[in-house]
């Protein structure tokens, strides 16, 4: 038996071709495939969209596009994190 | 492969980062490996009861580890086994592929280790294993017959042992 995974694209057209299992993509820049140094709740927010495809997809294959729109997004620090 | 080489790679990887149109028309010639068939390990577990790994093509390594091969114009198929408990104090980035001046800030932006601890601690990520991988994502040629047969599998096998139930894969 083999090991689930989850992967960030920033290149949508190979994660077509390569058919990894569960794959979450963002259409940002080369190298941030978290986001901006520093920006702990981009990173939160990708990442937690990343697990829930990984609990959630079933066909193998499928691709989430995330709607993160970079710098233009507002990042709401995750609820596990609030007072 | 020559200097002038590596300096036109850092150059385009610079300008990719940039200009993500230009990276996605720069990637548009490439061809990757095409699969059929998607292998698959159900997920019958929650996140927050699961120990995670992660394994990058990001180029992360230790600063004592031997640097990916920058000379080969296939790129380099081995990995780097990364210590969890150090790697935040002790790393270095070898890719001239793309353009790492912000993951050399913040290691998060492509090995987000950092921010999995805090998730483990908020009880919404059950785990993180001691041990992660990492390649440098240029890998062509020869080469991925190597990465499929050997180091992939390999791979594959070390997070088992290092009791991994889901992996976390980044790109640089």
């Amino acid at each position: 038996m083999g090991i689930p995974t989850v992967g960030i694209s920033i290149v949508r057209e190979y994660s077509e071709k390569v058919r990894p299992p569960r794959t979450v993509f963002l259409k940002w820049p080369f190298g941030h495939p978290l986001g901006e140094p520093f920006r702990e709740d981009q990173h939160f927010a990708v990442l937690a969209q990343a697990f829930n495809a990984l609990e959630a997809i079933q066909k193998p294959g499928e691709i989430w596009d995330l709607p993160f729109r970079w710098r233009r997004q507002q990042y709401l620090p995750p609820a596990w994190k609030s007072p | 492969m020559g200097l002038m080489t590596r300096w036109k790679n850092r150059i385009l990887a610079s300008l990719g980062s940039r200009y993500p149109a230009f990276a996605r028309w720069l990637s548009s010639g490439y061809d990757p490996l095409s699969l059929e068939e998607t292998p698959w390990a159900p997920v019958d577990f929650r996140v927050s009861e699961a120990r995670l790994a992660l394994v990058t093509t990001a180029g992360v390594h230790h600063r004592s580890q031997k640097p990916f091969d920058m000379n080969d114009p296939d790129g380099d198929p081995e990995f780097r086994e990364i210590n969890g408990a150090a790697i935040a104090d002790d790393y270095t980035i070898t890719h001239d592929y793309y353009d790492h001046r912000d993951a050399d800030r913040d290691l998060n932006v492509v090995f987000p280790l950092e921010r999995l601890r805090a998730m483990v601690q908020a009880g919404v990520v059950g785990g993180v294993t001691g041990l992660h991988y990492s390649f440098m994502g240029h890998i062509d040629g020869r080469h991925i017959d190597t990465l499929v047969r050997q180091t992939a599998p390999d791979v594959a096998e070390r997070l088992q042992r290092a009791g991994a139930d889901a992996v976390l894969f980044t790109p640089g």
